[in-house]
């Protein structure tokens, strides 16, 4: 787990200099220049529109995880039984903080789920996946 | 040894940024992270000849998703293909409220997803990314739409709208349609001012939208739409044709309603800070 973590956090360094053009909500709410891995414990999954929601306790304090929509988790793999399958167990999600200054709130490109499987769970702004940014 | 890795690689991401930098927009050649869930799009053929119903116009049923490859789109790997179009004609009154607004307000004010408001006319189809269903049979038009829940029914035998006495302002508009040859046109007034055309371009009441729909071949729908607003516009505009696709894995449309909208009490706290100069502010809407 921490090898694989450490080649991720590699890849993740080696593409920050990825273009990201950014003209849509995503954007403006979150900020694409302030993401980092956060390594957690899932302790709940609200699957629900126009975005779902997960939380880590992170040493203690909870950390909340803006997703993209059900539509797009359910077509991209990340239903419902995918996700409650790592709660109580430790993933690592990667996000951008929220614009705002809320504490603890990020939006979520993707999740290292307990079993290893690296899922989407949103947009793209960083230019880690490939890329593409999109609204 | 895991130290030499990682080094490696951030070596390779410098030496591959330098030359994305060089080449742009050539692909980077560097490794990215594999995710579950990322599309690699592969564009879907045309497919074989245009359905017909009975009459012999062309028959659009189906479940479709916006852009080339036939399926969910939202995590492309790579960028949608640019849509080149005209700039919007706003009247010097318009462009400068147009140009007034930040991002932050355009998404708070103008962004029907971010509110959860219907989208309107023609934003049920240009800011809907998800899967669509037509139905069609001789004189009727049957759009249901995934994101919301939400559908429209137009009548396609060219009758006309109701008369004004009768007009309310409606978020969807009032619709009536016809065929012109193998195009279907849907024209639109009495949209409710509510709903805005796209990012920070805002309508009167005036506003009439005049939709095309045509289905080329099997797989493949195309869509055009025209602004008429002579309270806002210099002149009419019109859209580039956009491209929809057939659903290649014949997907059913999914249950999405909005039920716990976070995003309005997000951005208001972000406004509120912009307004005290305690967050710059968000960048401006992109030339008209």
């Amino acid at each position: 787990m921490k090898a694989t973590v450490g080649i991720m956090f590699c890849l993740l360094v080696l593409v920050a200099s990825a273009p990201a053009s950014a003209h849509h909500a995503f954007a403006a709410e979150f900020d694409a220049k302030n993401c980092s891995d956060v390594t957690g414990i899932l302790t709940k999954v609200n699957y629900e529109n126009p975005h779902a929601y997960i939380f880590l306790n992170v040493n203690g304090e909870e950390t909340t995880f803006q997703l993209s929509s059900t539509s797009n988790l359910r077509r991209g793999g990340a239903t419902p039984a995918v996700l409650n399958a790592s709660l109580n167990k430790e993933v690592l999600v990667r996000g951008c903080a929220s614009k705002n200054g809320e504490k603890n709130r990020y939006a979520a490109s993707f999740i290292k789920l307990a079993d290893g499987t690296v899922q989407r769970l949103g947009q793209d702004v960083e230019g880690i996946f490939g890329t593409k940014v999109w609204r | 040894m895991k130290r030499l890795f990682c080094v490696t690689l951030v070596a390779l991401g410098l030496m591959s940024a330098v030359a994305y930098a060089q080449q742009a927009p050539a692909q980077p050649d560097k490794e990215f992270v594999e995710a579950r869930g990322s599309v690699k799009p592969v564009p879907l053929p045309p497919g074989g000849p245009t359905p017909r119903m009975s009459d012999g116009k062309p028959d659009f049923s189906g479940v479709w998703f916006p852009g080339p490859t036939g399926r969910a789109n939202a995590w492309s790997v790579v960028p949608d293909e640019r849509v080149v179009e005209d700039p919007i004609p706003f009247q010097p009154w318009a462009l400068e409220k147009y140009k007034a607004m930040s991002r932050t307000q355009v998404e708070l004010y103008g962004n029907a997803n971010v509110r959860c408001l219907p989208p309107g006319t023609p934003g049920m189809m240009t800011e809907n990314p998800y899967a669509i269903r037509f139905l069609t049979k001789p004189g009727m038009f049957v759009h249901l739409i995934e994101n919301n829940n939400r559908w429209r029914v137009v009548h396609t035998d060219g009758r006309p709208h109701k008369p004004k006495e009768e007009q309310e302002p409606l978020f969807n508009g009032d619709m009536v349609g016809k065929w012109e040859g193998d195009t279907l046109v849907i024209d639109t007034i009495s949209i409710d001012e509510r709903t805005w055309i796209r990012d920070g371009w805002f309508h009167s009441d005036e506003l009439h939208v005049i939709e095309r729909f045509r289905r080329p071949s099997m797989n493949i729908i195309e869509y055009q739409f025209t602004i008429e607003d002579p309270k806002v516009l210099t002149k009419p505009w019109t859209s580039a044709w956009r491209r929809y696709t057939l659903s290649v894995l014949d997907e059913d449309l999914t249950e999405n309603f909005c039920t716990n909208n976070e995003q309005v009490e997000q951005f208001l706290k972000l406004l509120d800070k912009e307004n005290q100069g305690t967050a710059p502010k968000g960048e401006v809407p992109p030339e008209p």
